[in-house]
């Protein structure tokens, strides 16, 4: 296989981010990698979802955070957890993947109900619902304590999850003086990512795949060759949506508890700008920006304090968006189509 | 059994205060090549949109093989059998001439994603077949050197053609060209009204939009004149040629 250009410098550019990670730390670097590897899987995830939606067939969603949501919330109402203010526990649940499964299930309808609506409309309307949808979502999650613990959220779920860890796993991963439960989580989140990708790469080759393209590019023509256009946008609505739940239920056991406050609109933004950064419409795009994203991100706090003596939360996150944009804008210049993206395939072609 | 393909009744469609298109009775026949003909803004192309469902009708009925579409899906027409192309072409940029004409011949059950998933032997063996087609059609309209270039790299005669070849891997009953010969050159053009003429002799019943008026001449059995939204005559070449007031609305007194 040829080695194109942009492989080379996607790979690079991995490489370097990660070298930052290790010059910027003297000490537990290891551990920070970890963590950062961790939070770049499930949002690469998250980012191949996006890139259903998007990449694949020109939808414009700006809920993805709710798709994650419900997705998490669902799975973790199912398995044996504790939520509210009082911290009720709830002893009895499915096994996590029957649980998972049917999150997976629930936020695909979830996509199905924004979807119905919204899909007979120009592209543009479906961008309004899904945030309008997102925000309502995230308060309703809110304010139905008694089933979803509201503001306290869900806790105590972890278990139905890391009770699969292997013994060996544990002490190996001790070896290295890390944490095993985020590893786990880690491990099965890119172990996800790279099932979730071969199934795309098969079906983007497909002729499944083709009828999304032809959609992205021209609705009406697909129209008037026999094709039902809206059916199409709502299975992929639907798949990108179902990949969004599983991204949303490791990060919720990544933290170990699950808060509405995780499910708000900067999540969707971070979404967005890795798979803006790995490329549009490229399958593996996704891997290479989320571990740049999440390497200069982790690193904020160095970097900020490069600016401020003793920067305070609120200037954290100011350094962190600075470096968002600052990050997309170079992109804009020098690579608008993605570190991986196809030059042919620029073209913003939004439905 | 009548022999009227396409049937529209009591047609009319505003927009604004504008009569885009108001037509009490218009009917055409199976296996017959007519062509709309009429100046600027007439209402050809809404008429057009009208009978593949693009746009909804004031009022009026609409017939195709004698089934009522007047509020069918764009879709569902063409899953009928008609099949339209668009003035302004409407092809698939970002995807290569081959994908173009595989999806367009592509049916529902292929399409489908489970189908798309286990991807059986069956599967590939009709993706191969639709493949062979679509390079049949690309040898007939001399565009199979472009086979593996995207859509948005064609000039604009080119994608005319790709999506005439489009419409024909669906294999219509009725095919309605919204000037197919525009913007392309005079030697190519004289080939592709050969093909036309061809593929109305192969029993598809064609309805063509255009202003070269030479060529509609030429091939057309049947001639319908629209201005400002109606039919103002209606015949054969000659017949329509002749009329007067044809000749006042559209054709010119000139000696053209
Ligand atoms: N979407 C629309 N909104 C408002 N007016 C429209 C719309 N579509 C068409 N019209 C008007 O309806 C009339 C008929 O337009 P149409 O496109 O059908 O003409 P046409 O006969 O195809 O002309 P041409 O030969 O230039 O393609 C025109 O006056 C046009 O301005
Ligand atoms: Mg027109």
């Amino acid at each position: 296989m040829k080695i194109s250009s942009k492989w080379i410098t996607t790979i690079l550019l991995t490489f370097l981010s990660i070298a930052l990670v290790f010059v910027l730390n003297p000490d537990g670097q290891l551990r920070i990698l970890a963590n950062l590897l961790t939070f770049a899987g499930i949002y690469a995830l998250a980012a191949i979802g996006l890139n259903v939606h998007f990449g694949l067939t020109g939808l414009l969603n700006f809920g993805h955070a709710s798709f994650m949501g419900v997705g998490a919330y669902v799975t973790l109402l199912l398995i044996p957890h504790a939520a509210g203010r009082e911290g009720e526990i709830n002893e009895n649940g499915l096994p996590f993947l029957a649980a998972l499964a049917i999150g997976i299930v629930a936020a695909a309808l979830f996509g199905l109900l924004l979807g119905l609506p919204a899909m007979r409309l120009r592209g543009d309307y479906l961008a309004i619902v899904t945030i309008a949808a997102a925000e309502i979502f995230r308060l309703l999650i809110r304010d139905l304590e008694s089933i979803t613990g509201g503001v306290y959220g869900i806790i105590n779920f972890s278990d139905a999850l890391q009770k699969y860890r292997p013994v060996f796993f544990d002490e190996a991963v001790a070896r290295l003086d890390l944490a095993p439960a985020q590893i786990w989580v880690g491990l099965l989140s890119w172990l996800t990512v790279f099932i979730v990708l071969l199934l795309l790469k098969r079906l983007s080759a497909s002729p499944w795949g083709r009828a999304l393209r032809a959609v992205r590019e021209d609705e009406d023509a697909v129209r008037a060759l026999g094709k039902n256009a809206v059916w199409l946008k709502l299975q992929s609505f639907m798949l990108g949506a179902g990949i969004a739940g599983i991204a949303g239920v490791f990060l919720a056991f990544n933290y170990g508890s699950v808060q509405t406050t995780i499910f708000v609109p900067l999540l969707t933004f971070y979404v967005w700008a890795i798979m803006i950064l790995g490329g549009v419409g490229s399958l593996t795009g996704p891997i290479f920006g989320s571990i740049i994203f999440w390497a200069i991100i982790s690193e904020t706090d160095k970097i900020a304090s490069l600016i401020f003596e003793n920067a305070d939360g609120q200037q954290l996150a100011g350094v962190r968006f600075m470096l968002v944009g600052l990050l997309i804008m170079m992109l804009m210049i020098f690579r608008p189509s993605g570190l991986l993206g196809k030059k042919e395939e620029l073209l913003l072609n939004v439905k | 059994m009548s022999n009227k393909l396409l049937e529209v009744k009591n047609l009319k469609k505003t927009f604004g205060g504008l009569k885009a298109v108001d037509i009490e009775n218009l009917s055409f026949n199976k296996n017959e090549l007519t062509s709309v003909i009429g100046p600027n803004g007439a209402g050809k192309t809404t008429f057009f949109d009208l009978v593949s469902r693009f746009q909804q009708q004031d009022i009026g009925e609409i017939y195709f093989k004698d089934k009522k579409i007047t509020k069918s899906q764009p879709y569902k027409v063409s899953r009928l059998g008609l099949i339209r192309t668009f003035q302004l072409t409407k092809v698939f940029d970002r995807m290569t001439v081959l994908e173009n004409l595989m999806f367009s011949g592509s049916s529902i059950k292929n399409d489908s994603f489970f189908q798309s998933i286990i991807s059986t032997s069956s599967s590939k063996k009709y993706e191969k077949g639709l493949k062979d087609k679509a390079f049949e059609i690309m040898k007939d309209l001399n565009i199979e050197k472009m086979s593996e270039s995207y859509a948005r790299e064609l000039s604009g005669g080119q994608k005319k053609l790709l999506e005439l070849g489009r419409s024909l891997m669906k294999n219509p009953e009725l095919l309605m060209l919204d000037e197919p010969l525009a913007g392309v050159n005079p030697k190519l053009a004289e080939d592709l009204l050969e093909k036309i003429k061809n593929l109305s002799d192969q029993g598809i019943t064609i309805l063509m939009v255009e202003h070269n008026i030479e060529a509609v001449m030429k091939i057309s059995e049947r001639v319908v004149v629209l201005a400002e939204g109606q039919v103002i005559a209606e015949g054969s070449p000659q017949d329509v040629r002749n009329n007067n007031k044809v000749i006042e609305a559209y054709l010119g007194t000139a000696d053209e």
